[in-house]
């Protein structure tokens, strides 16, 4: 399985974003996945996007990561363009196209810049008030769980999507989309049992794994 | 090898297991896929052998509670898989074939570091830890790096690391050596000796069956021969030369 990018893993740095508090960049996170619907044109967004391309530089991210993220999800980019210019029109097919990217490159510059114990850490910080409900040990591994997969996902598509080439089936949707979805739902059952088998899913001390209804 | 810790003790009383036939209306038809077992496992190395489908895997599983007997009772260190499961998670770590299904975080480092959440809240402590656990590996200097970017046997000391973390008593392992080259597998035997845990290990990698102190060799859901790893290597042998 090939799966590289920003999510990958976090990339070791002293910049300022490499040093700035995990609610500030979640906040930019929020703030940047917010401007499709307070912008009125293009610019805005487009102004992000130059925005985001120095906080990458600011940050020494390599370049190569950013590319190969982008990559991955530019045939989904492409296909949201083509519905959205069909439906609505090309200036809204725009907006709604470079929102996204920008939102995807701004989340990937979060998980680059910051230590994925660190986004767990302030996950069960922030589902502490909530513990009479879930454990917030459960909602940070949840969290680290998806950024994980993330790269994983796109790189199984990646790969089943080079497989269908080499049959000559890349024309045919089903060829990529039926492989992939097996490999997801086989992934999550692994992950599930990974994450079983070290006890991470157990609560407190006593109870938990298997219980009666898998008897 | 850590002779001074007492080897965990694992006992299966007429552990059966059974899954549902999916073509039954109902789902009421089963088909037993393991058992009945009736085995005490007291030795530091046990190796487990017998040909793909045969069970050897739902008998791993059984031992840290990743799947609960349909009838029988499974212990570890007296208490029961089901019931107390999350102490015997913590007593019981387990490998599987591939560890990039093990290894749930971006980086080896944070993978340990999430194996040590429950133990160290502090975030210092955690990583002090964390980073005597990799270095005693040998895995610190690949640590940082994406574990998609680590070759396979990189991959496998790390997701050892990663379920050794909390110091369990036994360590239950599915086919580690599978992906591995023959240096790797070696690397990994060696590994493996050094242990002071209890080793319980499925394998078809014959040689590494051999180094253990009993063998179990499983058939067709049962326990088809206990005893001596060079018998049981012979038995083996006898059973996919008749088939």
């Amino acid at each position: 399985m090939t799966a590289h990018g920003l999510f990958t893993a976090h990339v070791p740095g002293t910049s300022l974003l490499h040093r700035m508090a995990l609610w500030a960049k979640l906040a930019g996170v929020l703030l940047v996945g917010a401007t499709p619907w307070l912008a009125r044109s293009v610019w805005p967004l487009a102004f992000v996007s130059v925005g985001l391309a120095a906080l990458v530089a600011l940050a020494r991210l390599p370049v190569r990561l950013l590319a190969r993220s982008l990559r991955g999800l530019l045939p989904l980019l492409l296909v949201l363009l083509a519905f959205q210019w069909w439906s609505t029109g090309l200036a809204y097919a725009v907006r709604v196209v470079l929102g996204i990217a920008n939102a995807f490159v701004a989340a990937g510059i979060l998980t680059a810049t910051t230590p994925v114990t660190d986004l767990l850490d302030g996950a069960a910080r922030a589902a502490r008030p909530l513990r009479r409900l879930v454990d917030p040990e459960v909602v940070a591994l949840t969290l680290g769980v998806v950024v994980r997969s993330v790269p994983w996902v796109a790189g199984s598509f990646s790969d089943v999507r080079e497989s269908a080439r080499a049959r000559g089936l890349d024309r045919n949707p089903r060829a990529v989309v039926v492989p992939t979805v097996v490999h997801v739902v086989a992934f999550a059952r692994s992950t599930g049992e990974a994450l079983a088998a070290r006890g991470l899913v157990d609560p407190g001390d006593e109870g938990g794994g298997a219980t009666d209804a898998d008897r | 090898m850590g002779e001074d810790t007492p080897a965990a003790s694992v006992r299966l009383a007429g552990a059966t297991v059974e899954v549902p036939l999916d073509d039954s209306p109902g789902r009421d038809r089963t088909r037993t896929i393991l058992g009945p077992v009736d085995l005490s496992l007291d030795q530091r190395r046990i190796s487990v052998i017998g040909a793909n489908g045969s069970g050897k895997s739902t008998l791993l599983r059984l031992l840290n509670g990743l799947v609960a007997p349909t009838s029988g009772t499974v212990t570890v260190d007296g208490l029961d898989t089901v019931r107390q499961g999350a102490r015997v998670r913590r007593r019981v770590a387990f490998a599987f074939t591939d560890p990039l299904s093990q290894l749930v975080m971006p980086t080896g480092r944070e993978d340990v570091e999430l194996s040590l959440r429950r133990r160290h809240r502090s975030r210092g402590e955690r990583r002090r830890a964390a980073q005597e656990v990799l270095e005693r590996f040998g895995v610190d200097h690949l640590a940082d790096q994406s574990v998609y970017d680590l070759s396979g046997g990189e991959r496998q000391l790390m997701a050892l690391a990663v379920v050794l973390a909390t110091d369990p008593a036994l360590l239950v392992l599915d086919e580690p050596t599978t992906l591995l080259d023959r240096r790797n597998t070696r690397l990994l035997r060696e590994l493996l000796h050094s242990l002071p845990q209890s080793v319980v290990v499925a394998t078809h990698d014959l040689d590494l069956a051999l180094t253990a102190e009993r063998t179990l060799v499983v058939d067709a859901g049962r326990v088809v021969f206990d005893g001596a790893p060079v018998e049981a290597v012979a038995c083996y042998t006898a059973l996919v030369d008749e088939s």
